[in-house]
């Protein structure tokens, strides 16, 4: 749950203008940027390599250590195996003390910063330069990195210019190409001067015993090539074995990372290499190598975890934030870590950081998922975050949150709790069919969007009441998971599902017994109550008598489809289960494999636009079936809209937990609409339907929102 | 290795060019003037030189100094702090990104690579592999790494404020690859 101290936070990310200017602009160009990078490159295979090389290392880390260990120290490197961040700090404290370092050149390492390098440092007396521009320019604002490839993504130039003034001593103009100078004058007095650098590495190689540094700006060049003295300090999950195993590495990294083919410089030591002594006489002699391996109880935390070792598969390209879309608009600061954030930042967070900062920031996932489309290693970032999640509800579990799935997962006390608020809601639905405005501490739900109201007669009430009409042999029988969303609030669609699939011959069916399907439990990490809800829908449903199991709602789709998981492999329930989910698909996709495409439609002109529901596009990997049947209607004229598969911002109890992030997602969503000059949006989600159709109406936009199922019924005319 | 194809050269240079490098080919007969004609453009009025056989063969330091530009082939750490231009040889390159590869632990060339304002990279047009996959199995099979290799594509650059593209923060501002065609 989150503090009212992250609430402040998030709020203070969101009023930043530059954070949403700079961020947003770079987060929006990104995906195409990326894809551009790639072209030529195999990016699941080269995903897959990553993963390979890097797993193989992580089960082999002793090995890995022992290796590097040796091979760097046969070439003239002194090697420090720690055991904890503290043990390593102190060991480079005695180093620097013992060598009578004075000054520091530092390029970016993320595990000196785990170990809090610069603060014990400068308080011996130490001067250390950060030396990366954007970690320059956070070091003299006395921040954090808002980004871990772009620093200083917070700040404006102007706001540079007066941190730079006040450092030089002379005026600095907020004129990027200037600022940019100034940093480069100062910083070679620093490289010149230094007597230590200190690098971090992307990738160690045991086999060689050389360490990689990647960076565009030529600062760890200049750290690795001045000062005779030069310290490595990177964690056990940057090993590879070979120097080959690095190559995918680091044609992801960049093209990942910053959506270049390869940054302006990658730099490889083995060993000690060659500096100059003394300039005034031209001596030259072989550095002093030190490197620092820090294998701390967090790391090992990480690597017992048989889920959770995949963070080792992670290569910091920072994908994993530029694609999300709640980090585009708080950025990096609200994670908290000082070190690490977004996604990835959230899991290790968790291992080397706080994880009582990780209980918090998890929240602000949306488990949109498109982190993992992304990922370079290949890690499934949201469904670990999710386990987070889990286990943070089993360790402390929220009393308020706790009673309200335990009272979704009491079918009859869930279903008459709606019932007394589709009377109760009156006062605020004021006879209009959707809710503006809630009263007090709920005020924020209703920030940018209304809410539907809930229908006066639940779809289980209806449902015997429809005709069903099947023009020749019926081909098979249905049974119908309408999920809580068409249950009692869009009763109109669950019948438009229905008139559909009867339309090509199949007769629908609807399991009385059937409730909640668990997805807000397990949103929520309440896997007790979502395996409750399993238990009763897998009884209720009873997919062994039907052909087939259709849901209009792709999350109660995915939630269906993943009950295998909750029993034991083997067991009666898990093979009652697994019946359900082999039979269970979203409307679109059933509809579609059934033979619903057809050239047909009242010819009506119609704009449409589609908005991908992320479970349905990116979790059931359905994106072409619905456009083509929407495509494929009369008088249809479908066009995309921008970012068409980016979250809409409800994300199930996402929208009633972080109204405030969700509410500007939503706000690019109906811009993206409205850009689009679509006159009708059609989805496949009842949640991005009841978030997307709110949105409209708080706008009064002539905009109209409708479900596949819905379309297809009113233009064949089969209501 | 073989001679570099027209294409092969083509590739390297498109690449090179689109991240604000520049590329020229020469022979070895014309590395010399090449060099001068590049600085004068560039008014590069000093320049240090990391000597190699071809460079010394192709009388670089003779002909920049008629050319009137100081030349440094020594105490290139104390030089390399105020000297303009620098010019040193890649050992390899890689077509596929335009990137020039500092295969070996040579302290003065590593200086020059990285504090010259105005870096000059030259290359023997056989020395440059297709891809980069090809530079790391060439690599990785060496009987011993060297203890410094450097991959150099472009100048010198960041996006660190606004998200600004701005190239020379604290290496080369310019780059320039000569790759010379082999007899």
């Amino acid at each position: 749950m989150a503090s009212n101290e992250l609430k402040q936070e998030i709020q203070a990310a969101l009023d930043n203008s530059t954070l949403a200017r700079t961020l947003g602009n770079f987060c929006k160009t990104y995906p195409a940027r990326r894809e551009n990078s790639y072209a030529g490159v195999d990016f699941e295979k080269t995903r897959d390599k990553i993963k390979e090389v890097k797993t193989y290392a992580a089960d082999h880390v002793d090995e890995m250590i022992e290796e590097f260990t040796a091979n760097c120290e046969k070439r003239g490197g002194v090697v420090f195996h720690a055991h904890s961040t503290e043990e390593a700090m102190e060991w480079i404290r005695k180093l620097v003390k013992d060598k009578g370092v004075k000054s520091i050149v530092k390029s970016k390492s993320m595990a000196s910063e785990e170990i809090h390098f610069n603060k014990t440092l400068t308080e011996d007396g130490v001067l250390v330069q950060e030396t990366d521009l954007g970690e320059f320019i956070i070091a003299l604002e006395g921040n954090t990195p808002v980004h871990m490839v772009m620093p200083a993504l917070h700040l404006n130039k102007e706001q540079v210019a007066d941190l730079f003034t006040e450092y030089t001593k002379e005026k600095n103009e907020p004129i990027i190409a200037e600022e940019v100078k100034t940093a480069r004058k100062v910083m070679r007095e620093r490289f010149t001067h230094a007597d230590m650098g200190v690098s971090g590495a992307n990738v160690a190689v045991a086999e060689t015993g050389t360490v990689f540094t990647m960076t565009n700006e030529g600062n760890g060049r200049m750290v690795g090539t001045l000062p005779d003295k030069h310290l490595y300090i990177f964690g056990i999950e940057k090993f590879v074995r070979s120097f080959k195993d690095a190559a995918p590495i680091f044609k992801a990294l960049p093209r990942n990372g910053t959506a270049q083919r390869i940054t302006s410089y990658i730099s490889m030591y083995t060993g000690a290499s060659e500096v100059v002594t003394d300039k005034e006489a031209d001596t030259k002699a072989k550095k002093e190598f030190y490197v620092v391996i820090l294998d701390d109880p967090g790391r090992r935390a990480i690597l017992e975890d048989k889920e959770a070792r995949q963070i080792f598969d992670c290569i910091r390209c920072g994908a994993c934030l530029d694609v999300c879309p709640a980090f585009a608009l708080v950025g990096g600061h609200v994670y908290g870590s000082k070190v690490y954030t977004g996604g990835i930042g959230t899991l290790l967070t968790h291992f080397l950081v706080s994880e009582e900062r990780a209980e918090q920031i998890q929240g602000i996932c949306l488990q949109c998922g498109r982190c993992k489309e992304v990922c370079g290693g290949g890690i499934p970032i949201s469904d670990l975050i999710m386990r987070l999640r889990e286990k943070s509800a089993q360790e402390h579990p929220n009393a308020v949150k706790k009673f309200a799935l335990d009272a979704v997962t009491d079918r009859k006390l869930f279903h008459s709790m709606l019932r007394i608020a589709a009377v109760a809601q009156a006062p605020f639905a004021k006879g209009q069919p959707m809710i503006r405005h809630l009263p007090l501490f709920l005020s924020g739900l209703t920030e940018g969007r209304s809410f539907p109201n809930i229908a006066q007669v639940p779809f289980r009430d209806i449902f015997p009441t429809i005709r069903q009409k099947i023009e020749g042999e019926v081909k098979g029988t249905i049974a119908m998971f309408a999920g809580c969303l068409l249950d009692f609030v869009y009763t109109d669609l669950a019948r438009d599902v229905i008139l559909d699939l009867n339309s090509i011959g199949y007769r629908v069916e609807f399991p009385m017994g059937q409730a909640c399907c668990g997805c807000p439990a397990s949103n929520m990490g309440d896997v007790e109550n979502a395996a409750k809800e399993a238990q009763i829908n897998i009884e209720a449903m009873e997919a062994e008598k039907y052909d087939y199991i259709v849901s209009a709602c792709p999350s109660c789709t995915h939630q269906l489809r993943s009950y295998p998981g909750f029993f034991e492999e083997g067991s009666e329930m898990y093979q009652r289960a697994k019946t359900l989910a082999d039979k269970t698909f979203d409307f679109c996709k059933l509809f579609y494999d059934l033979g619903g495409l057809q050239d047909s439609g009242d010819g009506k002109p119609v704009k449409m636009t589609y908005h991908d529901s992320c479970h349905l596009c990116r979790t059931l990997r359905v994106t072409q079936e619905q456009r083509e049947l929407l495509g494929h209607t009369r008088g249809v004229e479908l066009v995309e809209m921008e970012d068409h598969d980016n979250c809409c911002g409800f994300g199930g109890s996402y929208s009633v937990l972080y109204p405030e992030i969700s509410a500007p997602i939503l706000e690019k969503k109906i811009q993206n609409i409205q850009n689009s000059g679509a006159e009708v949006v059609a989805v496949d989600c009842p949640g991005c339907m009841m978030q997307i159709r709110g949105g409209v109406d708080a706008r009064d936009l002539p905009v109209k929102v409708k479900h596949t199922a819905e379309i297809i019924a009113e233009k064949r005319g089969l209501i | 290795m073989s001679l570099i194809t027209d294409a092969l050269f083509e590739r390297f240079q498109k690449n090179l060019e689109s991240v604000n490098g520049a590329c020229v080919r020469t022979t070895a007969g014309a590395l010399a003037e090449t060099l001068v004609t590049q600085m004068k453009e560039l008014g590069i009025s000093d320049t240090c030189i990391a000597l190699t056989p071809l460079l010394e063969e192709a009388g670089v330091v003779k002909a920049l100094e008629e050319a009137g530009i100081q030349v440094y082939t020594d105490h290139i750490r104390l030089h390399a702090e105020t000297a303009k231009g620098g010019v040193t040889e890649a050992q390899y390159g890689i077509a596929e990104l335009g990137t020039l590869v500092q295969g070996r632990d040579n302290v003065d060339e590593r200086i020059i690579g990285t504090m010259s304002e105005s870096y000059f990279g030259v290359i023997a047009g056989s020395a440059i592999v297709p891809e980069y996959d090809d530079m790391f199995e060439l690599l990785g099979n060496l009987p011993e790494l060297p203890n410094f290799i450097g991959f150099v594509t472009g100048p010198s650059r960041t996006a660190d404020i606004e998200c600004v593209g701005t190239v020379g923060v604290h290496g080369p501002i310019r780059l320039t690859a000569i790759v010379v065609d082999d007899k």
